[in-house]
């Protein structure tokens, strides 16, 4: 008895022009990069802040995953998560009040730099312009992430200097 | 013509149309033909090889003086990641098995791998891996962490996005294709060897694939587990390695590094086998030491697998600890040391001849055993503290992947390209690509020794003129382009070759083993009569006996018993078949999916479950037995 | 440490200033190190030499044969190549116990250290610079400072490792062997100097990418230089002197730079960069990565991330004065 089914006998040649094509296709596909995952590090940050609604730079800052990393770190660092972390309510539960009220980047990120003022901190001329789009970045990815996954997040980043009350590294 | 030719023709085209495989597309994607997929996994690595190769010469200029800054840290991190992990996930291991795959039934006179799909499967995983890593590297997406992604770096806060992810998963399709490939292999020399070939009349080069294949299924699974807990961190929040979250970082090293030992050690025993086969051939007598050489396979392979803390000494566990594992370290040089020996003394005590295979002997002896040399050094815990992680240990590893594993492989590639392609390889060319080659790699990367002891840190884009370690750096980037240049002859000599070398004829260079039996290159079912041996030379000594009664007009194999190699029944052997590629997409699939979702485990499994059910249906009846014997001529 | 003319000679050949390596030790934990090198060599390269003159012999044989293969010989006289193996085995293994017993002896010397002078200096690695902080016998408070290591001579310092973020290792060749410093993980290493000088460090585990420019600079000083460096270090900072420094004050102390940079004694308390209260005296800025200079620290604060690109350090929009203005305040800070 000779192995399993008769084969179905095509001949599709697979010759030269056939395989230039499958390459060019590949190749198109490769063209149209996404910049979701790029990482621009360098002096290439932007220094001033969005310019309104329509800023181009904008799109590229909300979609990018380091950009929002970065932010995120900062939002540490800067002791944000005293009062807008895993404890807060209400409004200051950012991801909350962010589904609710959804602001555009440009209105979240005054929002982070001229809001504070009535609790006396003025972040838009303490915090550079650079991380100020890293953390507006960060807030505006909020309402989309799941808490499990900014709180493991949080836990891997659990040595990190926070604000002035910093007590050291896991040890 | 004679009767008995006419007979005999007839014979072999039956079997021909027994064992040909579909023409065109249909018979490129359906072939389970042993010598078509081992090329296809041999084309695809030397590819990959070049590639990798290209990296590291950007690296190199990167590095060759001090403060370049032509290359972002971002592009050298890639380069280095995706150098490493090509080299060592698809090009080193893969290409092992692809000798493997290629080798073994015509080293034991078979007609098949014992299970031909799975071999099939196990290329179009490895290439489904391929992808895996160098599309999303055309897509900007390259992981940049190195070959070892040490979490927390490559864990969920600190490596955002998908980059750790595309490697772990690459891993896994690596892996998955290793394992397949290495259960055929074991399964094929336990039984399927020719009659008379008990274990004590195995030639080397099977017991270094049987050795290294078993390696594999004991080792591979722990780096997919550790590859599979990162991104479970990554993606569900388990805590595996994460401290705040009572993991613990160090967990994610061990079972790294369980498997990341055995992996160099898989990677170097196939090439024992090379250099096993060509020494005995061109120094006109068996191996010196046979029992030796198969204990010291043996030991290696079990050695290997209580060594990987060394790759750990400096993380602060217990002193002691460090001890025991330096000592295990240094006892692993032992039978390395008598492998040595044993090639040497074949040469000493034989008819040694320098032809271009036995150069690379020579190379990969001078070479591997600096390499090995270096090891020692490093294998000591406290000298390692100063060693680790510096130029020293990256040339280190070099010297006996590349002098251990890569020089023996270019030597076997130029020993058994006349029996895979009919045709001799230039003589002048391949001593020129050797000299290039060698010394090229030996200028590239000696200098790294003293650049690892002038203080110069692993991984690093560039370094500062006050170091000192520009002219250095600078010859070792001259050496690296010299080798290039070796490999581009190299290359050019096996093309012009293929094209149009001279005819080799069956037996070149009078081997010793039975794979010289059958024409060059052999036909699709490899030998017409099954032959039996009686000695571990059995091209040597006298006529081979050859038995008939294997079926001509369908694909049977002769299994016989494990130890003493006594037939025992015909196996109906599997023809060309659809279903380990569509297999393999769907587990593609799978395993692509399980990066943005756990589900894809769950929905992915389902199209795996259909594939694996068309594969695996019973359609062969059990073979008949019918008279088996000796060919009268 | 005997061999040292010839050692040097050799660093001085390749242009290495000797401050980076383990074969200019300064310290008993690298001391030993280097004499097991040197062991490790001898071995290795007598093996080496043995089995390279083993090769030849069999080269020699191949002399002169290029035809073709002559018949294969099948049962050779192998009685001299055994007892030949044999003898190599016991070579190998009498070498590798030698290699074995000098490591465990020098594993030893590592691990008795002498702790009880309690010099506990604690390091905690970040992403790229090094926080590094002495307890004030003063006033038994901590004192930070960062990327500048001071150690007296003939004395243990036990370094305590700890890690903000991802795994780095601590590295001073020219000291000690390398200890990764793991988050989550109680790591401690020894330092114990015997000579005095200048050396450097350098993160040896890759932990970024910046890692290429996460050095530190090593002081061994008299036991007298070392306190009094401390007491200065716990002082708060210099007052400015002139107006250019008192307007880099202001720019330092009251805008961006506050919310991340300490100057102990003003208003900027921010713990996520490095302290900044005596950067004028040290050796080089940013973590290894340029010598201390007025230019230096100029080019730093105006385009960090052109210097060390990744670095965590943000560009600042400063005008050309105020950052004129900053940098003279800061080189004050002695």
């Amino acid at each position: 008895m000779i192995a399993e089914r008769k084969r179905h006998r095509t001949t599709i040649p697979f010759d030269g022009r056939a395989r230039a094509a499958s390459v060019a296709a590949i190749l198109l596909v490769t063209v149209a990069a996404c910049t979701k995952e790029s990482r621009t590090i360098g002096p290439e940050q932007p220094q001033t802040p969005p310019n309104g609604p329509a800023d181009p730079r904008t799109r590229y800052f909300e979609g990018n995953a380091y950009q929002v990393s970065q932010g995120g770190r900062y939002f540490t660092w800067y002791g944000c998560g005293s009062c807008h972390g895993d404890n807060a309510a209400g409004t200051l539960d950012l991801a909350v009040d962010l589904r609710q009220r959804p602001l555009r980047f440009d209105q979240l990120y005054s929002a982070i730099a001229r809001g504070h003022v009535h609790i006396g901190i003025d972040y838009g001329s303490k915090i550079p312009t650079e991380q100020l789009w890293q953390i507006s970045a960060y807030v505006a990815s909020l309402p989309r992430l799941k808490p499990e996954r900014r709180h493991r997040e949080d836990l891997d980043e659990a040595g990190e200097p926070r604000g002035v009350t910093w007590s050291g590294p896991v040890r | 013509m004679t009767d008995d030719v006419i007979a005999e023709r007839a014979r072999h085209d039956r079997l021909l149309a027994a064992w040909r495989d579909p023409q065109g597309l249909w018979g490129f994607l359906t072939t389970v033909d042993h010598k078509r997929i081992a090329a296809r996994y041999v084309v695809t690595t030397m590819f990959l090889l070049f590639l990798a190769g290209m990296l590291a010469l950007d690296m190199r200029l990167q590095l060759s003086a001090p403060d370049v800054h032509r290359m972002t840290p971002q592009l050298y991190d890639e380069s280095f990641a995706l150098h490493g992990s090509t080299m060592l996930f698809l090009v080193s291991v893969p290409v092992m098995e692809a000798m493997a795959i290629w080798l073994v039934p015509l080293m034991l006179g078979q007609r098949n791998l014992a299970f031909p799909r799975l071999a099939a499967f196990s290329y179009w995983l490895y290439l489904g891996g391929v992808l895996m890593l160098w599309v999303p590297h055309l897509l900007d997406v390259t992981p940049d962490l190195g070959w070892f992604e040490y979490p927390p770096l490559s864990g969920p806060a600190y490596s955002p996005g998908h980059r750790a992810d595309v490697w772990a998963q690459m891993i896994t399709f690596t892996e998955v294709a290793a394992l397949a490939a290495s259960v055929n292999i074991v399964a094929t020399i336990l039984k399927l060897r020719p009659p008379g070939m008990t274990l004590a009349k195995m030639p080397l080069f099977l017991w270094a694939m049987l050795v290294a294949s078993l390696m594999t299924i004991f080792g591979l699974p722990a780096v997919m587990l550790a590859t599979s807990m990162l991104i479970s961190d990554r993606l569900v929040s388990t805590n595996f390695f994460s401290p705040a979250g009572g993991g613990d970082v160090l967990l994610f090293q061990h079972i790294w590094w369980f498997f990341g030992h055995p992996e160099v050690y898989i990677i170097f025993i196939p090439a024992v086998g090379f250099v096993s086969s060509i020494v005995e051939t061109f120094s006109r007598r068996p191996i010196f030491g046979h029992a030796a050489m198969v204990l010291s396979m043996l030991a290696i392979g079990v050695l290997a697998f209580g060594l990987w803390v060394h790759h750990m000494f400096a993380v602060g566990l217990p002193r002691l600890g460090n001890d025991f594992y330096t000592a295990a370290s240094l006892t692993i040089a032992l039978p390395a040391g008598v492998q040595i020996f044993c090639w040497i003394a074949t040469m000493v005590g034989g008819r040694p001849r320098l032809s271009v295979p036995m150069l690379w002997v020579v190379g990969f002896v001078v070479t591997f055993v600096i390499g090995g040399l270096s090891g020692v050094m490093t294998a000591s815990a406290p000298l390692d503290l100063q060693l680790t992680d510096t130029y020293f240990v990256v040339a280190h590893f070099h010297y006996v992947l590349v002098g251990g594993a890569i020089f023996p492989l270019l030597g076997a590639f130029c020993y058994w390209f006349p029996k895979a392609t009919g045709r001799l390889m230039s003589k002048r060319l391949g001593a020129t690509a050797f000299v290039l080659i060698f010394g090229g790699f030996n200028i590239g990367f000696f200098p790294m020794h003293i650049l690892g002891l002038w203080g110069m840190p692993r991984r690093i884009y560039t370094y500062g003129p006050e170091m000192g370690w520009g002219a250095l750096n600078l010859l070792a980037t001259v050496g690296a382009a010299i080798s290039i240049a070796g490999g581009i002859v190299f290359v050019v000599d096996a093309w012009r070759s293929f094209r149009s070398g001279q005819p080799a004829g069956d037996d070149p260079w009078g081997g010793s083993t039975l794979e010289w039996a059958s024409t060059s290159p052999p036909p699709p079912f490899n030998f017409d009569y099954t032959p039996a041996i009686d000695s571990l030379t059995p091209m040597w000594t006298g006529e081979l006996v050859a038995y008939d009664g294997l079926g001509i007009d369908k694909r049977e194999l002769l299994v016989t018993s494990v130890a003493d190699a006594e037939p025992l029944y015909r196996q109906n052997s599997v023809g060309p078949s659809i279903w380990p590629l569509i297999a393999s997409l769907g587990v593609a699939v799978l395993f692509v999916g399980s990066i943005f979702t756990p589900w894809a485990i769950v929905w992915g499994a389902i199209p795996v479950a259909i594939a694996l059910t068309f594969w695996f249906w019973p359609t062969r009846d059990r073979a008949t037995t019918g008279p088996f014997r000796k060919r009268s001529s | 440490m005997r061999s040292r003319p010839a050692i040097a000679a050799t660093l001085a050949l390749g242009g290495c200033s000797g401050a980076q390596t383990p074969l200019a030790p300064v310290a008993d934990q690298a001391g030993s190190q280097y004499h097991l090198l040197l062991l490790m060599l001898w071995v290795c390269g007598v093996m080496y030499l043995l089995v390279i003159g083993f090769l030849i012999i069999g080269l020699w044989r191949a002399r002169g044969r290029h035809a073709a293969a002559p018949p294969p010989l099948l049962e050779p006289a192998d009685d001299r190549l055994r007892r030949l193996l044999a003898v190599w085995a016991a070579v190998v293994v009498i070498g590798l116990l030698v290699l074995a017993g000098g490591s465990f002896l020098v594993e030893r010397s590592l691990a008795l250290a002498q702790a009880n002078e309690s010099l506990r200096i604690r390091v905690t690695a970040h992403q790229y610079w090094w926080r590094i902080a002495y307890r004030d016998p003063a006033s038994g408070r901590w004192v930070e400072t960062a990327n500048e290591l001071h150690l007296p001579v003939a004395r243990t310092a036990r370094i305590e490792l700890g890690s903000a973020d991802v795994i780095h290792s601590f590295w001073v060749p020219n000291i000690s062997g390398k200890m990764d410093v793991i988050p989550g993980r109680a790591n401690a290493i020894d330092l114990t100097p015997r000579r005095l000088g200048w050396f450097r460090g350098q993160c040896a585990e890759f932990c970024g990418p910046q890692h290429a420019h996460m050095g530190f600079d090593v002081k061994v000083e008299t036991s007298a230089a070392f306190d009094a460096w401390l007491a200065a270090q716990a002082r708060p900072a210099a007052a400015p002197r002139d107006a250019e420094q008192a307007r880099g004050m202001e720019v330092v102390t009251r805008e961006q730079c506050a919310m991340c940079h300490t100057v102990r004694g003003t208003a900027a308390i921010g713990r996520n960069g490095p302290d900044l209260t005596h950067i004028g005296s040290r050796h080089s800025i940013a973590a290894g990565t340029l010598t201390m200079t007025r230019a230096h620290l100029q080019g730093w604060i105006a385009q960090p991330q052109a210097i060390k690109p990744g670095t965590m350090m943000p560009t600042v929009t400063l005008s050309p004065a105020d950052a004129n203005a900053a940098a003279a305040y800061l080189e004050s800070l002695k």
